[in-house]
């Protein structure tokens, strides 16, 4: 089962920046899981699947990695510098 | 070849002769345009020259995409031996004297000499004039440009240098319309030293292309596609701002003269406040994905912000009022600075205040104080003439270990990405051909996306890649770098376009071969202007190697030299030049730069 439930301390973090948090409707969002599950789980269907940035807890990752409670997941998109 | 006015304007200040030449096949063909032409040009004509001499020259240059009826094309480059950095010096400035130069029949303006009195040129199709201009010497950017329009018209190509480049600041740069600037090693400078305030450009003709039905239709195509994209939206609330958040987020911002990369004010000044006081949208011809966000300063008065000049003249000054950055930023587009040196000049001059090695009182974040040095600086005066001349020479002249953290490679500023937990950037930074600018290779995001603290050889792989589509094609061709992969544009466009335009099919490794022919002609550039330049030109500042951050998410980390020496070494063997980062004769004779290797004394 996956819930937004902000009350929850035990939860995984997810950070969306850029046009990606606009996909994603929020900057940040709260999950609790009860199980590890891949992270496109998580994305509402029309979420990129390329040429972004996903790190979980600083490391890069992609979408098929797996995450769970306690987790800290960061998306961005890839910049090239103003 | 279609697709080029074929003519290149030679314009003599010193005797007011005005030429036209014919542009040679093999010129488009090995050079393409903008930068390349820009190098071919001084590499042939501008030897061993004082930069503020008359006989430096300054060169205006297109390529076959600049001013077209296709994405983000009105773009233009303004090169000329740096009287910053003594190398090759260039930047591309976003104008509408690029569309018309162009229509006006040219691709190419040489100007050389210097004008007795303040002059404008001007070129009215094949009718060209340098006309004086003494009521117009002292004004500053903006001013002229008000009056340049109502004597020309609004629809003009006008491309300036402010007070201080009529000063020979070196950190001076072209300004055009209100805003846009281009030319960060000094080309600013290089104008004043001809007494050349501007230049002004009206063309009615059309350009010569192999196809225009074909073109119309790709650049209708291209300018959907931008459209289309998810990352539109978001792009055209923010642009280049939203790297604010991103880069405080990875820990590299610039902040407080590069000594952190996190501003703990970031929020009272990101993308989305950006949003809150953005009032209008301004941008370069020919761009369907305009980035320049203006708001109303803390004086009530309009001014176009980015990431960079933010970046500078807010966190790497401790300056943390979007409103009050905008007003410095103006000023800087006034009085013809560039931005980027501008704020790490004022943020080394607060570092050297704090640390007690100048007299004069100067705290981090202090607004009034930061104008003020702004005149300065664009006067020569003062406390600010000490970073008048760019950082490199404001740490030579103070001394005292200032080295360590003046912030430039080759002597010109880095801009506003701080790398000491980016090993991949700090290389682009250091082998950047113009000195430390980020515009070759922004390859940050790749490496935070893949293998952010490795010093790995693919890392080295991708860099060349960037250089070679960034700094080789773009710079020449001449577009922007920034639909490619701020809204993921299609890479593939571009060679169909130069062929709609050319009439020639070129694949991205026959493009990749003239951008590795640029890149090697500029290196040689260097080393004949300054025969001690080799392999330690390469390097950031002590600071990115020795002091590490005290927050954020690279806290503790630094460059490690050793690994970084290894990469620079991988980075010259892939270019093809020797360990001292001088091109083999193999490599001169391969990208047929056979006349190069007689010029670069004592290499071979
Ligand atoms: S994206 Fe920005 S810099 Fe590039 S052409 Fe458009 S307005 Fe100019």
């Amino acid at each position: 089962m996956i819930g937004v439930e902000p009350w929850v301390i035990n939860v995984a973090e997810l950070k969306f920046f850029g046009y990606l948090a606009d996909l994603a409707g929020s900057r940040k969002r709260e999950v609790t899981l009860e199980r590890a599950v891949p992270l496109r789980e998580l994305l509402p269907p029309r979420f990129p699947k390329e040429n972004i940035i996903i790190l979980i807890n600083e490391k890069a990752a992609s979408l098929d990695s797996v995450i769970q409670n306690e987790d800290s997941v960061v998306f961005m998109p890839i910049l090239s510098g103003g | 070849m279609k697709g080029y006015a074929g003519k290149l304007l030679r314009v003599n200040l010193t005797d007011g002769k005005i030429s036209k030449e014919e542009i040679s096949e093999s010129m488009k063909k090995d050079f393409l345009g903008g930068r390349g032409f820009a190098v071919k040009l001084l590499w042939d004509e501008v030897k061993r020259v004082d930069p503020l001499s008359e006989k430096n020259k300054i060169i205006l240059a297109t390529g076959p995409l600049s001013g077209q009826m296709l994405p983000s094309s009105g773009k233009m480059v303004i090169a000329s031996k740096s009287p910053l950095t003594g190398g090759y010096g260039d930047g591309n400035i976003g104008t509408l004297a690029s569309v018309h130069l162009r229509k006006a029949g040219y691709d190419v303006v040489v100007v050389e000499g210097r004008s007795e009195k303040p002059c404008l040129l001007v070129i009215e199709d094949d009718q060209v004039r340098i006309v004086e201009a003494s009521e117009l010497w002292g004004k500053n950017t903006f001013d002229v440009q008000d009056h340049l329009e109502k004597t020309y018209g609004r629809n003009s190509g006008i491309l300036l240098t402010g007070p201080a480049g009529e000063n020979l600041i070196p950190i001076s740069t072209v300004m055009s319309q209100r805003g846009r600037a281009g030319g960060r090693p000094g080309m600013g400078a290089v104008m004043g030293s001809k007494h050349l305030k501007g230049v002004v450009i009206k063309g009615t003709g059309s350009i010569p292309n192999a196809d225009d039905g074909q073109l119309k239709a790709l650049g209708k195509k291209g300018y959907e596609e931008i459209k289309g994209k998810e990352s539109y939206d978001f792009w055209m609330r923010q642009g280049t701002m939203q790297a604010f958040e991103w880069c405080n987020e990875n820990g590299c911002l610039p902040t407080y003269n590069f000594r952190e990369g996190v501003f703990e004010f970031s929020k009272e000044m990101d993308g989305y406040v950006l949003e809150q006081f953005h009032v209008d949208r301004k941008g370069c011809p020919m761009c369907n994905m305009q980035c320049g966000h203006v708001i109303k300063d803390s004086e009530d008065q309009r001014a176009e912000l980015d990431y960079e000049n933010v970046g500078m003249l807010g966190p790497n000054i401790g300056l943390r009022d979007l409103r009050q950055v905008a007003l410095l930023n103006r000023m800087a587009d006034e009085w013809g600075l560039d931005t980027i040196s501008l704020g790490s000049g004022i943020g080394f001059l607060m570092e050297a205040s704090e640390r007690g090695l100048i007299k004069e009182k100067i705290g981090w974040g202090d607004f009034v104080a930061a104008q003020k040095l702004i005149r300065e600086i664009g006067m020569g005066e003062g406390t600010g003439s000490l970073v008048s001349r760019g950082v490199k020479a404001a740490s030579e002249a103070l001394g005292k270990d200032s080295y360590r953290w003046a912030m430039h490679v080759k002597g010109l500023e880095i801009s506003a990405y701080n790398c000491h937990g980016c090993p991949g950037m700090a290389l682009s930074f250091g082998t950047s051909p113009i000195g430390a600018s980020h515009k070759d290779a922004w390859i940050i995001a790749w490496e935070i996306a893949t293998d952010r603290f490795s010093y790995s050889k693919e890392k080295v792989e991708k860099l060349v890649e960037f250089q070679r589509i960034r700094g080789g094609f773009f710079e020449s061709a001449t577009v922007c770098r920034l639909p490619w992969v701020e809204v993921s544009f299609g890479l593939h466009w571009y060679p169909e376009y130069l062929e709609a335009i050319t009439g020639i099919h070129r694949t991205w490794e026959d493009l990749y071969q003239i951008g590795d022919r640029i890149y090697t002609l500029i290196r040689a550039f260097w080393k004949r202007e300054i025969p001690q330049f080799g392999r330690t030109w390469d390097f950031p500042p002590d600071r990115w190697f020795e002091e590490p951050h005290s927050q954020g998410k690279v806290k503790g980390v630094t460059v490690d030299r050793k690994k970084y020496e290894e990469m620079l070494s991988y980075y010259y063997q892939l270019r093809g030049w020797d360990e001292n980062g001088i091109p083999l004769k193999q490599t001169l004779d391969r990208l047929e730069l056979k006349e190069v290797a007689k010029e670069i004394t004592g290499s071979f």
